[in-house]
């Protein structure tokens, strides 16, 4: 069949994914040409190059602290749903406590919620709780938006392990937490990984849940390029653009890297595959 | 293997006080696990949806939050045209967006299936992954460059298609559809890819060694036995599309209201009763969707 001159109908299918690949790309790649745009008007061809937009981007002292409250709160929304989200995955997975699938349900329900509804509902709660404001309101919003997503992935990998091995440290005479830290963690540790990085990365781009949370003067990064966008459409927004798409570019890169290295996607197919069968 | 989970930790190392029954201490250790996530789950979703409920049947009245246990915003919502319009475009938006990246989708995910080459299977699996990355304030401002009056998408269609003069498609219905079509995709191909990696070859091979042509395999065999990676990936579109804040919000030029945008104005306005009950309404468009796609799910599978 594959060895066969390409047909019509490859071609036609060769087609229709170079102009999939051109629509998934082209937004962020008028971005990038857009930075090095010489005029502050968007207009196509450009009629100018300069990075003069890099220099307007470095001195705007808000973006540079927006992204440092960004990084640090989706540091904790993770690490927090990292370590919750596996005791609790730990827990329906090896115990199946009565009632496991509706624990499992309601922890993943967060989902199915619009995340405008959460951010509007927790303002008001925070607003009467007197919370609003502090740190730990949008910390503990961000890891219920998390949750699901950590949970999800760590309650798929729990179910896969292989619960001998576990067995077989604890009848060497390895307690509980070591058992734990040494066996089973190794073993669902790139589920981890998986799920710590897409946790951060909803966290860090949540505008949402955060818009109604962040006190003035207090924005995260992306709420930051929000209400800049509301207000103007200079390039300064494309250069910053540029620098987190190439953080993005960044990221898959590592996680490419690391794939090569551990066989990392076909894994997680393959478990997801026998689970299913 | 579930025999041998029942043993208690402790009577493993030491046999000798093997205990009759599970300890306490030992029963309550699920809970114990799952307590943290409780209490998160209870202090930041549970309680601030109850909140969102009782202020539902606040009322709204010069400019002040009045307590009360009042009907009168349901009433509003449901008998004003003005949220009906509000509601209908909200499903339209989300309809068309879901077509839309199933329509691009399933192609993609077909050709991402085709692709023989591993390296190459890996790298085009990888660009239609990689929005994801990146910030959707990011993506729908790309949008709003690419399909401006000056813009490239403009560009083309006046330079090389010779059109009079440029079509509108930002700050409208057309780009909020474009755009979240591009949101979604990648959430849409990857459901369908995986079921038509689990499809059997030799089904396909056996059909066309029957004498079927590549239509009639693909409409009688690969088709059908895709249908519930492609009916996964609808809601996968549907339900988020439906609660889009931030590109109808930017691509949308006030021009696209929706209920998440009206969730929002009523928010800011303080009419928090108004805000909570087109909340209510988005939760309810949410439960629908869940229900019907279930259903829709079980029916393909039998």
């Amino acid at each position: 069949m594959t060895g066969r001159l390409p047909h019509y109908r490859y071609l036609l299918l060769g087609a229709f994914a170079v102009a999939g690949v051109i629509f998934v790309i082209s937004p962020l790649a008028i971005v990038v040409l857009n930075s090095f745009s010489s005029v502050a008007y968007n207009v196509f061809p450009p009629e100018g190059y300069s990075v003069r937009w890099y220099e307007n981007l470095a001195q705007q002292s808000a973006f540079y602290l927006a992204a440092v409250r960004s990084v640090l709160l989706a540091l904790s929304a993770t690490v927090v749903s990292l370590v919750i989200g596996t005791l609790a995955a730990y827990s329906i997975v090896r115990y199946r406590p009565r009632w496991s699938d509706l624990i499992k349900g309601f922890l993943l329900s967060p989902i199915v919620l619009p995340n405008i509804v959460l951010g509007v509902a927790v303002f008001m709660f925070f607003i009467r709780t007197g919370l609003y404001g502090t740190y730990f309101s949008l910390v503990v919003t961000h890891v219920v938006v998390v949750l699901p997503l950590v949970i999800a992935v760590l309650t798929a990998a729990l179910a896969n392990y292989d619960w001998t091995l576990q067995e077989a440290a604890m009848d060497l005479g390895a307690g509980p937490i070591r058992t734990f830290l040494r066996v089973t963690m190794p073993q669902i540790s790139i589920s981890m990984i998986i799920s710590g990085v897409f946790a951060f990365i909803t966290s860090f781009d949540q505008v949402e849940t955060t818009l109604f949370l962040v006190r003035p003067g207090a924005n995260t990064l992306p709420i930051e390029m929000f209400l800049y966008l509301q207000k103007w459409q200079d390039p300064t927004i494309a250069a910053l653009s540029t620098v987190l798409i190439v953080f993005a570019f960044l990221i898959v890169s590592v996680l490419s890297l690391a794939m090569r290295n551990r066989g990392l996607p076909l894994a997680v197919l393959r478990q997801d595959k026998e689970k299913s069968e | 293997m579930t025999d041998l989970s029942a043993i208690p930790a402790a009577a493993a190392s030491k046999p000798a006080i093997a205990p009759a029954k599970e300890p306490f201490s030992r029963r309550m250790m699920p809970w114990l696990l799952l307590a943290p996530v409780f209490a998160v789950m209870a202090f930041a979703f549970v309680a601030p949806l109850l909140v969102f409920l009782e202020y539902s049947f606040w009322r709204f009245e010069y400019g002040k939050l009045i307590e009360d246990f009042t009907f009168d915003t349901y009433v509003e919502f449901l008998t004003d045209p003005y949220f009906h319009t509000i509601v209908y475009d909200t499903l339209k938006m989300a309809l068309i967006t879901t077509l839309c990246s199933v329509a691009v989708g399933y192609p993609l995910a077909y050709a991402l299936w085709r692709i023989t080459r591993p390296g190459l299977q890996k790298w085009f699996g990888l660009i239609i992954f990689s929005p994801i990355l990146v910030s959707v304030v990011v993506r729908s401002y790309g949008w709003t460059v690419l399909l401006a009056d000056q813009g490239p998408v403009n560009w083309f269609l006046q330079v090389v298609l010779h059109l009079p003069e440029p079509v509108r498609l930002v700050f409208n219905l057309t780009g909020v559809v474009i755009s979240l079509t591009h949101v979604f995709l990648p959430f849409v191909v990857f459901p369908i890819y995986s079921t038509m990696t689990r499809l059997d070859p030799t089904l396909r091979e056996a059909a066309m060694d029957l004498g079927a042509g590549w239509w009639t395999t693909f409409r009688r065999v690969t088709f059908p036995l895709t249908l519930p990676g492609l009916l996964a990936g609808a809601p996968i579109s549907f339900t988020p599309a439906r609660g889009a804040f931030v590109t109808p919000q930017l691509l949308g030029g006030g021009r696209v209201l929706v209920l998440p945008l009206q969730v929002f104005q009523a928010t800011t306005d303080i009419n928090w009763p108004l805000a909570a009950v087109g909340g209510i309404a988005l939760l309810v468009l949410a439960m629908i969707t869940v229900a019907v796609s279930n259903r829709l799910l079980r029916y393909s599978e039998v």
